[in-house]
């Protein structure tokens, strides 16, 4: 319970209810723009393709670069107060959540209004928002514990995403890549979550359903390992921050 | 028959600290990762508390005296639960309220009736208590109209009565007391005082950091003198 009232502390950030909508939108048109004369994609609308696979990136790569320093930056609270002390990222975890449900309600209304929507499809949707929050809390906690402990990790994950950018098929499409490499990309969980989204909003064919799985086991595991790392590093934060 | 008579005698505790030993890795940089892989040099650790035990039971109220770097902070947080001890046991029975920062669960950005929310869930009132307790909150911080503006509109004064206000109404079993805590203007300071005598009155457990003897022992039935880490006198005034 204490986890959906200390949102109240990020109130104002749900006030840039404006920039939820505009900063995804004005990626896809530069992204689209850029990348329809490179890359071959085999799809209707590249636009829509990729606005659909910019959402969820968007709200993950958030949520890291959000979360990885927070235990630090409230160091004034940990130092202060008894409290579970997950409430600081799971608080951050909820609003991008929030953030995320907005958009795809738009994005959602806009293609029923187009009589794109799938009434079938759309049922894969909410797994599809819980997998990448529960993804995202894993791995946000993960490397919030490790930055209390050692500051450069949240240089290293500064680094890091957007070279995950890059390796997760949301400008393209995995078709462009030769088949032997299709099931290494299924090792990034965040594969298999952009193609669900899509699964469940565009009326695009299957893909390689039965490599979700693979997907899944490692967000699952990513999931338990920033959980149980938490949990152990958290008593010490006191001591590191 | 044994059992039941230790079953008592825990009712009557309320801190129990066995063994206590709480050790601080010395940075002299900031922590890197990359600085652990690369280098293996030896941890320098600073022992901040060494071995202490302590049991105060319910009701009493101690004083804990002592200069500064001897671990008194450090004590006080391995009571309230913010630091984990490096080696040992703690026992606490009941909530603990710390009237030494009353600030930190303050957000700037909201507003005082935010507020009051958020610093009572994070000193561990639930949501129906502060609901409850609402208007004597207010009324008991004396801020008025302000309660609806945003927290940076506080003065200093404001924001520490407010703070006191939510601590007092949170009900602790186990109140952590600063002798140099100086709330407000003269009235309040009046009435925070008043309401802390009834503390005492009350029964509850009350714990008194202090350097200096004379404070202590005008409130205090016994104190700890606490010196680079260990437990030195336990005396009974």
């Amino acid at each position: 319970m204490t986890l959906k009232e200390i949102k109240a502390r990020y109130k104002h950030a749900i006030l840039g209810f404006l920039w939820i909508i505009l900063n995804p939108l004005l990626q896809m048109l530069v992204i689209g723009f850029v990348f329809q004369f490179f890359l071959p994609v085999q799809v209707d609308n590249y636009f829509l393709f990729l606005f659909s696979g910019l959402l969820p990136w968007i709200f993950f790569s958030y949520t890291l670069t959000k979360c990885t320093p927070a235990i630090v930056y409230e160091r004034s609270l940990i130092k202060k107060a008894k409290f579970p002390r997950e409430v600081i990222i799971l608080s951050i975890v909820f609003s991008n959540v929030f953030h995320l449900l907005i958009s795809l309600f738009l994005l959602v209304v806009l293609l029923a209004l187009m009589g794109q929507i799938s009434l079938l499809r759309i049922l894969l949707l909410p797994v599809a928002i819980v997998w990448i929050a529960l993804l995202a809390s894993g791995i946000s906690l993960l490397a919030t514990a490790l930055n209390a402990r050692f500051r450069d990790v949240n240089f290293f994950v500064q680094a890091i995403v957007p070279l995950w950018f890059y390796a997760t098929p949301i400008v393209y499409t995995l078709d462009l890549l030769p088949k032997s490499l299709h099931s290494l990309f299924y090792l990034n969980p965040m594969t298999a979550i952009i193609e669900v989204f899509r699964f469940s909003i565009l009326q695009i064919p299957m893909t390689q359903s039965h490599l979700w799985f693979a997907s899944a086991a490692v967000s699952m595991g990513i999931c338990v390992l920033g959980w149980v790392v938490f949990q152990r590093e958290s008593k010490y934060f006191d001591d590191w921050v | 028959m044994i059992g039941c008579k230790k079953m008592v005698k825990n009712k009557d505790i309320a801190i129990q600290l066995k063994n206590i030993t709480k050790q601080y890795v010395v940075h002299h940089e900031k922590p890197t990762f990359t600085e652990q892989l690369l280098s293996r040099s030896e941890k320098q650790v600073f022992t901040a508390l060494d071995d202490v035990s302590l049991t105060i039971h319910k009701g009493e109220s101690i004083g804990i005296i002592g200069p500064n770097g001897s671990g008194k902070t450090t004590l006080l947080k391995i009571i309230a639960g913010i630091a984990t001890p490096t080696s040992g046991t703690v026992t606490v029975n009941g909530r603990v309220v710390s009237l030494i920062d009353l600030e930190a669960g303050f957000n700037p950005e909201l507003t005082g009736e935010e507020n009051i929310y958020l610093n009572g869930l994070i000193i561990g009132m639930r949501r129906k208590e502060i609901e409850k307790q609402f208007k004597k909150i207010v009324r008991f911080a004396d801020i008025g109209t302000f309660i609806d503006a945003p927290l940076y509109t506080y003065s200093q004064g404001m924001k520490l009565r407010l703070g006191f206000s939510i601590a007092i109404h949170a009900n602790p079993d186990i109140l952590i007391l600063d002798e140099g805590m100086a709330v407000g203007d003269e009235k309040f300071r009046q009435k925070s005082g008043e309401r802390i005598q009834k503390f005492f009155k009350e029964g509850k457990t009350v714990l008194m950091v202090s350097h200096w003897k004379i404070v202590l022992t005008t409130y205090c039935s016994k104190f700890f003198s606490i010196s680079k880490g260990k437990i030195k006198v336990a005396s009974i005034i």
